[in-house]
């Protein structure tokens, strides 16, 4: 079993040097999740070839921001899911697509979902598409919103210089 | 209400009860960062855990040491200026642009949703980031949040600009906020 040192080392190696970085030019599908507002977000392109009568994925690229270990989740998976076809990919679980990382502290399986809505995002049909949970949605204030949307509702403030 | 909290808790009384809660599950759990992340008000602790796979009791625990968390994470004006004298420290500005065009701790950046993808993106994780405000308030919110992000070592100014202002840059005007009713 893996220890949270094991899972930190595994993760940080496979930030180091992630496989598939970048936009795909001229991919066949393309799948975003998380929050640009949260750090957490993941864009992923994928491109599709024909292989023994079967549309199987050629290429999987993506984009993510700040979360190391969805990083690493997102190198690994694009790796994994090469020469998979769409349904198989869709029916592989979030601790599938990362297998070498082992077990995910609960904290980090936030990230393990990013990657796996993001796949859903870009294979499932729209007409089945379905929301895939990341977690409940949140109408209380969250805490980028605190620093992030004004303090006041009545627009900007005036700035008044105090008398030294 | 009771004074201590409890698994049926519900978020709302938690956030009540301390007001450094959010931060305090954030920097940890990663939860409560953003609407991905989110969890609801009549949402309870023991449903929050379960549905993230934590152990409540820890997660109790955690909370009611916030107020000290909090503490932790701000740093003096005094020792921010002795800080910036040794070496380069990074700082971020999250208040409004009009209160940075008037008035700012020099070398201070503009918090802004690019520069956010770039910290997140780009900033080693390592180096002192210190991030003000106006007063100290907001600045312990974006502290938490860049904590949660894994950076190790960000901090917030205490009392902000009006703090540095009055103990360390004396020259840099003071000021209030007026809004139109």
């Amino acid at each position: 079993m893996n220890t949270p040192e094991d899972f930190q080392k595994c993760v940080e190696a496979a930030a180091r040097d992630p496989q598939n970085l970048g936009e795909l030019a001229n991919a066949d599908a393309v799948g975003t999740a998380g929050s640009a507002a949260c750090g957490d977000m993941i864009r992923l392109w994928i491109k599709f070839k024909e292989q023994s009568g079967k549309k199987v994925i050629d290429k999987a690229t993506f984009q993510s921001f700040g979360c190391e270990t969805a990083i690493a989740v997102a190198s690994l998976a694009t790796e994994l899911i090469r020469g998979k076809t769409a349904e198989e990919v869709l029916a592989m679980s979030p601790e599938q697509l990362a297998p070498s990382l082992g077990p995910l502290p609960p904290v980090k399986i936030h990230c393990t979902q990013l990657v796996e809505t993001a796949l859903h995002s870009a294979l499932q049909p729209q007409s089945a598409a379905k929301p895939v949970q990341v977690s409940a949605p949140a109408p209380s204030p969250s805490l980028v919103d605190k620093f992030t949307q004004p303090a006041h509702p009545g627009g900007q403030p005036k700035i008044i210089f105090k008398k030294s | 209400m009771s004074n201590s909290i409890t698994p049926q808790s519900e978020m709302r009384q938690v956030l009540e009860m301390f007001p450094g809660a959010q931060r305090a599950v954030f920097r940890r759990y990663h939860i409560g960062g953003c609407a991905s992340c989110g969890f609801q008000p009549d949402e309870t602790l023991a449903g929050l855990c379960l549905r993230n796979n934590l152990d409540v009791a820890e997660v109790i625990r955690h909370i009611e040491s916030s107020h000290q968390q909090d503490q932790e994470m701000q740093i003096a004006p005094a020792e921010l200026a002795a800080l910036r004298e040794k070496g380069a420290v990074r700082l971020v500005d999250i208040r409004t642009r009009e209160e940075f065009e008037a008035v700012r701790i020099e070398g201070a950046v503009l918090f802004s949703q690019t520069l956010m993808q770039e910290i997140l993106g780009r900033w080693p994780r390592e180096e002192l980031v210190v991030i003000y405000d106006h007063i100290g308030r907001q600045s312990l919110d974006a502290a938490a949040y860049f904590l949660g992000h894994g950076f190790t070592n960000v901090r917030c100014l205490r009392g902000g600009l009006d703090a540095w202002s009055v103990e360390v840059d004396t020259k840099l005007p003071r000021y209030d906020l007026e809004y139109a009713t």
